[in-house]
């Protein structure tokens, strides 16, 4: 009996190296295997944030949420009436699309950060200082949680679009309050925590 | 391929898309060795979900002094011949590795006609395949084929010997593709 030539063997050997083939076995087999010993641990946050009447809640909060905290940042003088732009109520918007929708919450978000930011450079209090710097200090502490909060979800979904918005918001807050402190604390006051 | 690390934290966690990521990545390679070292596509896809189930409770013991792929590659390997072993397809080769065997050519193989390597591979013995995936696939050395198999450097190299002689043969109707002449030679696709 003849052989194969040892230079096409060597060819041959080479081919089957280079060819790593179909896999034997369906991501679903392997899922079932892995979520019966315990190696796979269902996220049920990430269940819940899948669901896109959740998602849709959650956007809802996370707007209504962010004026809230800006209409409730203290303005000038207290009593004076707010901008016509803050009282005019946006008409309701229609969406044809999911990413229309996404892209009018990110907007949303920006300007959101952005007048948090415009009000902290501009605003004076009409109540005392030290009431000021307790009222920022208190919202700082209970922002540095939502940030911890956040962040913690958005290592399990970083892709996760609410979560994302969320920690967002909650940035722009912080850094509003942030600024906020800042005008508002004595020049000998130094903050060294909540 | 280095593992992002916080990929990794999720996969440990029991995070089904880290894992799934992992696999989806690693499988072709990972499957491959596995399923020449069986030989057997069945046995191979049973013994595929035991290895994957090893490398996942494996996971928090990587610690990324070597590529991920080659750490699993070695699970594979260990998990696949642990397998073999318990179903006692490699008794023969660790009992007596001298013994030739193994390597006998039973009557059904003069007619046996290989269209690739990969057919050709199912003829050696569970040894002998073992002995020529881990050096001339995978590229282990014989001290480490030894180390697997629990055979001597020598032993291995003897192996390989044969099975490259048998696999010559099995595919001696394979013509070099430099060597033929067109309309006359059929050259085997592989």
């Amino acid at each position: 009996m003849s052989h194969v030539s040892e230079d096409r063997f060597d060819q041959l050997v080479s081919d089957e190296r280079a060819r790593d083939g179909a896999t034997l076995n369906s991501w679903e087999t392997i899922a079932a295997r892995a979520r019966e010993e315990g190696l796979i641990r269902d996220n049920p946050r990430a269940r819940w944030a899948s669901a896109p009447w959740t998602r849709a809640a959650a956007a809802v909060v996370v707007l209504a949420g962010g004026i809230s905290i800006g209409r409730w940042m203290p303005t000038s003088g207290g009593s004076e009436p707010a901008p016509a732009v803050a009282q005019t109520a946006p008409a309701p918007a229609r969406f044809t699309t999911v990413e229309e929708a996404w892209a009018t919450l990110d907007r949303a978000s920006a300007e959101y950060q952005s007048a948090s930011a415009f009000l902290a450079a501009n605003s004076t209090l009409a109540t005392s200082v030290t009431d000021s710097v307790s009222i920022y200090r208190n919202r700082l502490a209970a922002l540095e949680q939502l940030m911890d909060a956040t962040a913690a979800a958005r290592e399990n979904a970083p892709r996760d679009p609410v979560i994302n918005q969320y920690y967002l918001a909650t940035l722009g807050a912080r850094e509003a309050t942030f600024q906020q402190l800042g005008a508002v604390r004595p020049a000998n006051l130094r903050l060294k925590g909540f | 391929m280095l593992i992002d690390q916080l990929e990794l934290k999720r996969a440990i966690a029991g995070d089904e898309r880290a894992l799934q990521r992992l696999w989806s990545q690693h499988a072709p390679h990972i499957d491959a060795v596995v399923r020449r070292l069986c030989g057997d596509p069945e046995l191979a896809a049973d013994i595929s979900q035991e290895v994957w189930m090893q490398i996942f409770r494996a996971l928090p013991s990587y610690r990324g002094d070597s590529q991920f792929g080659t750490w699993a590659h070695r699970i594979a390997v260990n998990r696949t011949l642990n397998a073999l072993r318990k179903i006692r397809r490699l008794a023969k080769l660790e009992v007596d590795i001298e013994d030739d065997s193994a390597l006998v050519e039973p009557d059904t193989d003069r007619t046996f006609v290989a269209e690739s390597i990969e057919q050709a591979m199912t003829r050696l013995s569970p040894g002998a395949r073992a002995v020529f995936v881990l050096h001339d696939i995978e590229g282990y050395t014989h001290g480490e084929i030894g180390a697997e198999l629990g055979i001597t450097p020598g032993g291995s190299k003897s192996q390989l010997f044969k099975a490259r002689a048998k696999l010559r043969k099995l595919l001696a109707h394979l013509v070099d593709e430099s060597n033929s002449v067109e309309g006359k030679v059929h050259v085997a696709r592989v």
